[in-house]
């Protein structure tokens, strides 16, 4: 007796476990895992399965759970070209997410597009990464739209108007640039001098050089945590003093390890208020400490962003059908982790940029700019 | 004054390519490998530096380690890898090269994170102005280093019964041989050498940037290569000169021509100005 149930249900276990493996509803994520991006992308994977777990536990997506799928990408175009193809094809997604920098998701965006499935990218800031097609999201800001964020913030909230630009010279430090430059006019700033350096560049001796006889009032500079934290502490202890302002590429606890005591005073924009009281503020930085034992950063925060749309897209669209899908991202109204999230009809979010501050070693809420004509992204 | 001190900088940045890249060209001058996993040996040395700093609080015992530690693991790469495919062509070696050194890049995020490794308390940071020269302690220490570092070679090679059977070996290795000098042991000498110096750099580059990044040595890896052509293979001399000349050409180019030409395609256009003037190199190698 014992023996024929165990054998009646085997068939039965089978179709359990067959129907829980095709059940789940897969969301591809191409992401740099190795390689000189593989910091950022360990911070958007965290934030990506952090994301997941949490709707999965909420009983997923209409009860059926959520599945990763994920590959490396090396934040490089000519791995994301294949990985998308691979998505589409092969895993059969019917909507996927970008953890990587702007080159490969530039690249994969294209892919997804022709196959008519819906793609976000969660903080590559290429303006040409949206403008691949109707199927291509974004829900961190545009460089350029955070470059003017920065000239507000420089020239009307700081009232300083002697400004040296040092920009790193890749899409994401030449967009900021191009945001900041175009504005600075407007809010009274005077450029002195810009300097640009490339990705792998960590001694900025020259530079600091030549910036102190400079003698300008703030130092506007485009870069990543591991390029902006030597370049804050080449700078202050190369005797320069005057304000940093910086971007959301410095909003890591990395930044404040780097730069040590040089980082304090030190003010970004960027889309993480860690002093938030909304809950799904709160709620995502400590969980995210739970889950990784870092703390959290805006590459985590963009990565979990992203997933909750995609989520919330797939729980209103249901799983099966891409145009509906992409038309539910098209119309999301979501309070996520990095705060109001709605698109404008390129597939840009329009959201307020968040002003942090480096105060006794650790982010701090400096203020929010809200200015929505200034923060528009462009529509076509 | 500005120029002067774009021009220390230049100086400061030619000293740690020159630590790096003598390794290397004294690996292609007796064994004609181009050793690219010198760049991975050179990324170890910040590890080492920092990880026993931060755990001992000792500058001096994490120097140690990192200087002794990187020649031994220099000298066992050497054994493991190169000396059983030393008579096959040279593009093996280099092929073997290339991927020990990404192999030790993923060993090394594998190992120590993706984010990298921080001093916690970091160490030599303080400005030290001398003269009117705003250097930080590091840098100080770093000309310091190198001189010392670079001398005592020179020392060695030149005034020392090894240096002499170490030149020799490298003229002529069945001659030398045939006096009585052990080749495999010159050979072992040579990479503890050329590896220690690469630890070094490694090390005082961490301080530096108070950064050490699986990473680090992308750019060591091509530019050391670069270095050692632009000095005449297999020339010491040359390759000390060529790396302080592409510090200073690159501290100026960083200022005046960086919004043209990034940092590495300043030093790719004065090596082919350089080779195209002499195709020899600087001076001439073996």
């Amino acid at each position: 007796m014992k023996l024929k149930i165990i054998i009646s249900s085997i068939p039965a276990l089978f179709m359990f476990f067959g129907i829980a493996w095709a059940d789940t509803v897969k969301v591809g994520f191409n992401v740099p895992l190795t390689g000189f991006a593989a910091a950022d992308g360990e911070s958007a994977l965290n934030g990506a399965k952090l994301a997941v777990n949490q709707a999965n536990a909420n009983g997923g997506i209409n009860g059926k759970q959520i599945e990763l799928v994920i590959y490396d990408d090396q934040a490089s175009p000519k791995e994301a070209v294949p990985i998308a193809n691979r998505l589409i094809e092969k895993d059969g997604v019917k909507v996927a997410v970008s953890g990587s920098y702007s080159g490969s998701t530039r690249a994969a965006a294209g892919v997804f597009q022709a196959a008519g499935i819906p793609y976000i990218s969660a903080y590559a800031i290429h303006p040409g990464i949206t403008r691949a097609g109707k199927y291509i999201f974004r829900t961190s800001f545009m460089g350029e739209v955070q470059g003017a964020a920065g000239a507000l913030l420089i020239g009307q909230t700081m009232q300083i108007k002697r400004v040296v630009v040092i920009t790193l010279k890749n899409d994401f430090g030449k967009s900021l640039a191009a945001g900041f430059k175009a504005e600075a006019a407007n809010f009274g700033i005077e450029i002195i001098n810009e300097y640009e350096y490339s990705i792998p560049d960590r001694q900025f001796g020259p530079i600091v050089a030549k910036v102190r006889a400079d003698k300008p009032d703030a130092i506007y500079a485009s870069g990543y945590f591991f390029t902006a934290g030597p370049l804050v502490n080449q700078l202050r202890s190369g005797g320069v003093t005057v304000p940093v302002i910086g971007q959301e590429g410095y909003d890591s606890e990395q930044f404040i390890k780097i730069a040590g005591a040089a980082s304090e005073g030190v003010i970004i924009t960027t889309s993480l208020d860690r002093d938030s009281n909304s809950p799904e503020t709160r709620s995502f930085i400590t969980e995210y400490e739970k889950l990784t034992g870092n703390k959290v950063d805006m590459v985590a925060a963009s990565g979990h962003t992203a997933l909750n749309v995609v989520i919330a897209a797939l729980r209103i669209a249901g799983t099966s059908n891409p145009k509906a899908i992409r038309n539910a991202i098209a119309q999301t109204q979501l309070n996520a982790a990095t705060g109001h999230i709605s698109f404008n009809t390129l597939g840009e979010v329009r959201k307020n940029v968040q002003v942090q501050i480096v105060r006794n070693g650790e982010w701090h809420y400096h203020s929010e700019i809200r200015d929505q004509i200034l923060l528009a992204p462009p529509e076509s | 004054m500005l120029y002067l001190e774009l021009f220390l900088q230049g100086l400061l940045q030619g000293s740690i390519y020159a630590l790096v890249a003598v390794g290397l060209t004294l690996v292609y001058g007796l064994l004609r490998i181009l050793h690219v996993a010198h760049a991975g040996l050179y990324t170890l040395g910040g590890y080492f530096g920092v990880l026993v700093y931060n755990s001992s609080g000792s500058l001096m015992l994490s120097g140690i380690v990192a200087t002794f530690g990187v020649g031994i693991l220099g000298v066992i790469i050497y054994r493991l890898c190169y000396e059983a495919i030393l008579d096959q062509p040279p593009f093996v070696p280099l092929i073997a090269s290339i991927g020990l050194f990404i192999a030790m890049e993923e060993l090394y995020r594998i190992l120590f994170g993706s984010y990298g490794v921080s001093y916690t308390n970091p160490p030599l940071q303080q400005m030290l102005p001398l003269g009117g020269l705003y250097l930080r302690e590091g840098e100080w220490v770093t000309i310091l280093v190198s001189i010392i570092l670079i001398g005592g070679l020179a020392w060695l090679s030149s005034r020392t019964r090894l240096g002499l059977a170490w030149r020799a070996t490298v003229t002529d290795p069945q001659m030398a041989e045939s006096f009585g000098i052990d080749p495999i042991r010159v050979r072992y000498f040579n990479f503890f050498i050329g590896s220690a110096l690469a630890g070094t750099a490694g090390m005082i580059v961490g301080i530096l940037n108070n950064l050490v990044e699986p990473t680090m040595g992308s750019v060591p890896s091509y530019k050391a290569l670069a270095i050692i052509v632009l000095g005449g293979l297999g020339s010491v001399r040359g390759t000390l000169v060529a790396a302080l000349a592409l510090g200073v050409v690159e501290s100026f180019g960083t200022i005046y021509l960086g919004n043209v030409l990034n940092r590495d395609a300043i030093a790719f256009v004065f090596l082919i100005l350089v080779l195209m003037v002499r195709p020899q190199g600087m001076f001439r190698g073996v």
